[in-house]
């Protein structure tokens, strides 16, 4: 009895251990990392399902505001994001999910989401056709 | 003794002229050939292919090609300090509801 007992004080003091060190196992569906290196890999194929499931916050799919790959939004404040930097498009959905950023839609259509479905959303809208650039040699003048 | 009331009528004028715009005015026109003068600062970071941001560690986003209305709102939430990053905020401080209008003209005039 005492030593199933003392066996107890030790798993108990081991997992608090783990819990204060962030090494705690989360159940599937909550973690939440707070930088774009801390994700899982993304995985297209499911990316691209998950664009096409329904919020329960908001009852819209990504697409359903995005447009057709991210490349047709139906209002104009909102962005382009088809070819859209991977880990831009992580950061923003974390930054959403932990609100850091703000948007009446976005922050609750981000709210829900785990680690590894930002990830995947990323990894497929990142691997569509881009219409949108980066900067370099905007100004040269040929 | 009518205090008061002059001193309602300052703090009218005060918080009219100095309070930001909450949202872009859309109502302001852009002057595109203006934005490009505008947007040699921007290319130190989001013009240099692969370039990522310090902290946390990202690329910059692509902008050439987004809507005016979707430019113009981020510069006016970073300037109101409503959307957050360092460098951002620090550069939208110095841009008048016109800049931002020939900004956003510019970019979204870019295409692949």
């Amino acid at each position: 009895m005492k030593t199933s007992a003392l066996g107890l004080a030790a798993a108990l003091g081991a997992s608090l251990l783990l819990v204060a060190c962030g090494g705690a196992p989360a159940e599937p569906g909550t973690t939440r990392a707070q930088t774009v290196n801390a994700l899982p890999q993304g995985r297209i194929a499911e990316g691209e399902a998950r664009a096409n499931v329904k919020s329960a916050a908001t009852g819209q799919t990504c697409l359903e505001c995005h447009g057709a790959e991210g490349n047709a939004p139906l209002d104009p404040t909102y962005p382009k994001i088809g070819g859209q930097y991977r880990d831009y498009i992580a950061h923003a959905l974390q930054a959403y999910r932990s609100g850091d950023r703000q948007h009446a839609l976005m922050s609750n259509q981000a709210a829900d989401l785990d680690d590894q479905q930002i990830a995947d959303l990323a990894a497929y809208f990142a691997s569509r056709p881009a219409q949108i650039r980066d900067l370099h040699g905007v100004h040269s003048i040929n | 003794m009518m205090r008061p009331l002059p001193i309602a009528a300052c703090l009218a004028l005060a918080f009219t002229v100095h309070a930001p715009a909450a949202v872009a005015q859309q109502t302001v026109a852009g002057d595109a050939d203006n934005g490009r003068m505008l947007t040699y600062t921007c290319v130190g970071c989001h013009g240099i292919e692969g370039y990522k941001n310090a902290y946390p560690h990202y690329h910059v986003p692509k902008i050439g090609g987004q809507s005016s209305e979707f430019l113009a709102n981020a510069l006016t939430e970073y300037r109101n300090g409503t959307r957050k990053h360092p460098t951002m905020e620090v550069q939208a401080q110095s841009f008048s509801d016109q800049d931002i209008a020939d900004i956003a003209a510019f970019l979204s005039s870019l295409t692949q």
